[in-house]
């Protein structure tokens, strides 16, 4: 029998979306690895940042942003979509699927919106499997 | 400043396939504010090149390093630990930078990881534009500041060619006319008059026509 995938994900978020609140994962869906990394606005995460992840292992890299208009440092929002949307275009040039990385702009606090968003990429990742740099 | 753009990953990897160890040897200068071969970017580059080989179930060892300027030997002296760890380097400098590299460390192979570009202006953060080609020979007190011989696309020097619309060249309608920007500088500065004199055919020799240029400034040679 093969190894059991472990879905892992690592979620880079601002700290307006939620703070240092650990978040819960549905029963169902404890098995997967889910690693939050906050930080101080979303426009701090850098391209690297997201590639490294991908490197420690992650199979699927979400971050979460607070709705357009209501970043409290005016464009950070924008600015981490920019980088986003970059990344996933290097991540299909390696050939390691864009569609493993996704920003999603999440209203302060939604803790209902955040585990969606999550159970949403574990389906996707069953379908896609490990990720191939992993 | 000089700017440039990045190869493509898969340029790049291929490049740097026959290597198992790999310098990525950035340029902390022109290369760096356009985001083409500073620090971030040299960092950005050995990710997905570790990302991509592991992909294809191959590994390679991939070390960063970024210089002031690889155009200025006294700088470049500071990589040579780092190159003597590895097979090759993949310079992110512009052309002059791999080359000052290659010619410090002639039995290391150096690769192009930049497409050198042109010489530019940041307009606004992330645009560059081309501004001046270097041409040896600047004309640009006439031209009220606006560079016909790099901003034209036709490379008019005696009067815009008439075909360009609202301000636009006909060639590209997302480029401003160099004429209409032109006679528009020569208007605010009341010199106007710059467009009765006759500029004459360049002298190409001084653009690099006759070879590869060369200044010297006998007051800092010992």
């Amino acid at each position: 029998m093969g190894k059991q995938f472990i879905p892992k994900i690592t979620v880079f978020h601002c700290i307006n979306v939620f703070g240092d609140g650990e978040f819960l994962l549905p029963p169902e869906k404890q098995d997967a690895a889910v690693e939050f990394i906050k930080l101080p606005c979303s426009s701090m995460v850098k391209d690297v940042f997201l590639l490294r992840a991908f490197e420690s292992g992650a199979d699927a890299v979400l971050v979460l942003v607070c709705p357009e208009g209501a970043c409290r440092y005016v464009e950070g929002n924008l600015r981490a979509k920019k980088r986003v949307g970059w990344v996933k275009n290097l991540l299909d040039e390696i050939g390691l699927d864009g569609g493993r990385l996704a920003l999603f702009n999440v209203a302060a606090d939604d803790a209902a919106a955040v585990e969606q968003i999550i159970v949403q990429t574990l389906s996707q990742l069953a379908d896609l499997g490990p990720s191939p740099a992993a | 400043m000089i700017v440039g753009e990045q190869k493509s990953i898969a340029e790049i990897k291929n490049i740097v396939s026959p290597y198992k160890k790999v310098l990525i040897l950035g340029c902390g200068t022109c290369v760096k504010t356009c985001f083409a071969g500073g620090e971030d970017e040299v960092a950005v580059l050995a990710s997905a090149l570790r990302l991509a080989f592991k992909k294809d179930g191959r590994r390679i060892e991939v070390e960063e390093f970024t210089v002031e300027r690889q155009c200025e030997d006294e700088f470049v002296q500071e990589s040579a630990e780092a190159i003597a760890r590895n097979e090759s380097v993949l310079s992110l400098a512009c052309g002059a930078g791999v080359q000052a590299i290659a010619r410090r460390y002639e039995k290391t192979p150096v690769l192009p990881g930049v497409n050198t570009t042109f010489l530019g202006v940041l307009e606004k953060h992330g645009l560059f534009t081309e501004e001046c080609s270097g041409c040896g020979d600047c004309q640009l007190a006439v031209f009220g500041a606006v560079c016909p011989f790099t901003r034209c696309a036709k490379k008019l020097l005696n009067g815009p060619c008439g075909g360009s619309q609202e301000g636009k060249c006909e060639v590209d309608p997302d480029t401003e006319c160099a004429w209409s920007l032109i006679i528009y500088r020569l208007k605010l500065l009341g010199q106007l008059d710059n467009l009765r004199a006759y500029v004459p055919p360049k002298n190409w020799c001084a653009s690099g026509a006759c070879g590869p240029r060369k200044l010297i400034r006998e007051d800092h040679v010992l």
